[in-house]
């Protein structure tokens, strides 16, 4: 609860900084504050079911992913001052927004009552609809920033439609009594199965699952590349976080592993066989992003209860990603910059030549996202699979290991560019910090990958 | 008490009809705020004190008054009327039916069905609001004050003007942006 409290007056320090134009010491403050709110959650890490006005639990699960939410948003701060050298304005909004929103996927990972599980969803989304929409000169942006207001409000009512249903038949708010009212009724109950429905369709949109997916590639090209790293990142993990906690305590019905296998197949499909044509790579992380989130609800359709392992894959998987994706974003800008903002897949061009440390470090995080063995995207991968394996799902886990070797053509193809000589000199700016948080992105991955006990709790 | 359910009841349909059949916006948003005012009288009928004063000030208060600003910035008060080809017209008779006919079903089940909890009488006083939200509701109550925030900054960074120029270039003419 410190840590939450700390963050969100953090964000309210910033946003007064950027009333007295203090723009160099925006990031500084900010990675100190959340480099405090990581020491405060990993405090807690003795005291578990620490429970909260039975509204907030934080135990080993939401710590775990808070810290690595905080993490990975502190990795996105120190890229932050370069990215934003050339703005001048609402820069300390920007930074103060990720921030409350930062603590919308804090209430995600850690809520035990219906309302905080709506309150974090709309704290997490809110300040996203704004900072899609940053760049107010750009149709573009604008235009990510409107589409994904709309649908994603949409996405919020059929979820408050679910919460409503849920309240009707349990009468009660809270994950426990929920979760004993589905236990006592009997699959055949049309009412409840419309709610699970209603919930999972508003938490599927929030991960970009096929068929919610349609937002997802446009608002990632749309919106600013700062943003869209901490979309694919920290959003994704603060999503997850939410939807496990909801799945955990359904102890998926019948009605609801139907609902999911669907879910997973079409998001496996589509998420990956889209990713194959995108010639923009921005649009090519976003389809990225949407054939994890499919590996990642496989996962969750393994949980049939409290005290499965599935939650310490979640943050395993959704971490790494994170890493791979916010290094992968950082060395996109640096190139797009090199090639005067173009976006394809070919600005990569010529990187090995003139950074060979960087051009590394890419196909490190290349490898991971493709799940080549001693990275930590294999280990992700095959956690996930096994968890399938041991429930039975044994179709949907082959269908889903087809789906990565085919996401290995097209990371390989990406990583390929790395390689290849430039075809007119460019040359690549890297500031100090850029090139540490690509190394500590890379070098995090190959870690990870090596001694996956590290994340293990 | 039952004579002022039907005042109520009959005052809320007619304005709700008048909103329809309006010809000019502005009468139609008058006939709104004397059927919110009614559903109003309906929350103090069942001793919701605290909705009904919520309510009044919410939608007839804020919401209304912003809508009768639009019409009138918008200036929409000479009688408009609007055609729409036939198709249209049959398609969205269809579909008013279409949510006729299922909320009649569902009212026509909902009798039958019984509440999870009794009704009771003292849910709607102040009091009873106030000792949930400050002490059951704490935590969410607070916590909704991170939203608002996050939303009033957000809402100033996207309307404050600040020297960008006016969007009206088509897509494909966009400048490439090296800033980022």
């Amino acid at each position: 609860m410190s840590a939450l409290i700390l963050i969100s007056v953090l964000a309210v320090l910033v946003l007064y900084l950027g009333l007295y134009n203090k723009k160099s010491w925006l990031a500084p403050l900010g990675i100190l504050g959340l480099a405090g709110a990581i020491v405060l959650f990993a405090t807690g890490w003795h005291i578990p079911h620490h429970l909260l006005a039975g509204m907030l639990e934080f135990d080993r699960f939401s710590i775990g992913f808070s810290i690595g939410m905080a993490a990975i948003t502190l990795l996105i701060f120190l890229f932050g001052p370069d990215y934003y050298t050339r703005m001048q304005q609402h820069v300390a909004e920007q930074y103060a927004l990720m921030l409350f929103s930062l603590v919308g996927g804090f209430l995600l990972s850690s809520y035990t009552n219906m309302l905080m599980l709506f309150l974090g969803i709309e704290i997490l989304s809110i300040p996203l609809y704004v900072l899609a929409g940053a760049k107010k000169n750009s149709l573009r942006s604008t235009e990510a920033s409107l589409k994904y207001f709309l649908l994603g409000s949409f996405a919020t009512a059929f979820l408050l439609m679910g919460i409503a249903l849920l309240y009707g038949l349990a009468g009660s708010f809270d994950l426990g009594v929920i979760s004993a009212h589905i236990a006592g009724a009997g699959s055949s109950d049309l009412v409840l199965n419309f709610a699970l429905f209603f919930v999972v369709t508003g938490l599927a949109f929030k991960v970009g699952a096929v068929p919610f997916h349609f937002w997802v590639p446009d608002v990632y090209q749309g919106a600013p590349t700062l943003v869209t790293t901490f979309m694919a990142t920290v959003v994704k993990m603060a999503a997850f976080a939410g939807f496990y906690r909801f799945i955990d305590i359904t102890g998926m019905p019948d009605a609801l592993a139907r609902i999911m296998v669907l879910l997973v197949l079409a998001t496996l499909l589509v998420g990956n066989v889209a990713a194959l044509r995108q010639t923009n790579f921005k649009r090519l992380m976003a389809y990225s992003s949407v054939a994890h989130s499919g590996f990642l609800l496989l996962a969750l359709l393994t949980d049939t209860g409290p005290g499965s392992t599935v939650g310490a894959t979640l943050l395993y998987y959704t971490f790494t990603y994170s890493l791979a994706t916010a290094g992968l974003f950082v060395l996109f800008t640096i190139a797009k910059r090199a090639n005067n903002g173009a976006e394809h897949n070919g600005i990569f061009q010529g990187l090995f030549a003139a950074k060979p440390w960087l051009a590394l470090c890419g196909l490190a995080m290349f490898l991971s996202l493709a799940g080549i063995p001693l990275t930590a995207g294999f280990i992700a991968k095959y956690q996930v699979f096994l968890l399938a394996i041991g429930a039975g799902w044994l179709k949907v886990m082959g269908f889903g290991v087809l789906m990565a070797l085919l996401g290995i053509y097209y990371y390989i193809m990406v990583a390929r560019e790395l390689f290849v000589p430039a075809e007119h000199p460019t040359t690549f700016v890297v500031t100090p910090l850029n090139g540490l948080v690509i190394s500590a992105c890379a070098i995090g991955v190959l870690l990870l990958g090596l001694w996956p006990a590290l994340m293990a709790w | 008490m039952v004579y002022l359910f039907y005042l109520f009841a009959a005052i809320s349909v007619i304005a709700a009809l008048v909103v329809v059949a309006a010809r000019s916006p502005i009468n139609s948003a008058i006939a709104l705020v004397v059927c919110l005012l009614s559903i109003a009288g309906h929350y103090i009928l069942l001793n919701a004190q605290f909705l009904a004063m919520v309510h009044v000030i919410v939608y007839t208060g804020a919401i209304l008054v912003l809508m009768l600003f639009v019409i009138m910035l918008l200036n929409m008060n000479e009688e408009v009327e609007v055609r729409k080809p036939l198709i249209t017209r049959i398609l969205a008779i269809l579909t008013a039916g279409l949510l006729l006919l299922v909320l009649l079903a569902a009212t026509r089940q909902g009798l039958e069905m019984s509440a999870p909890e009794s009704f009771n009488p003292g849910i709607g006083l102040v009091k009873a609001i106030g000792m949930a939200l400050f002490h059951e509701f704490l935590i969410p109550f607070e916590v909704s004050s991170v939203l608002f925030l996050s939303a009033m900054a957000g809402a100033m960074m996207l309307a404050k003007k600040d020297g960008t120029e006016h969007v009206n270039l088509p897509p494909s003419s966009e400048p490439k942006d090296p800033a980022a």
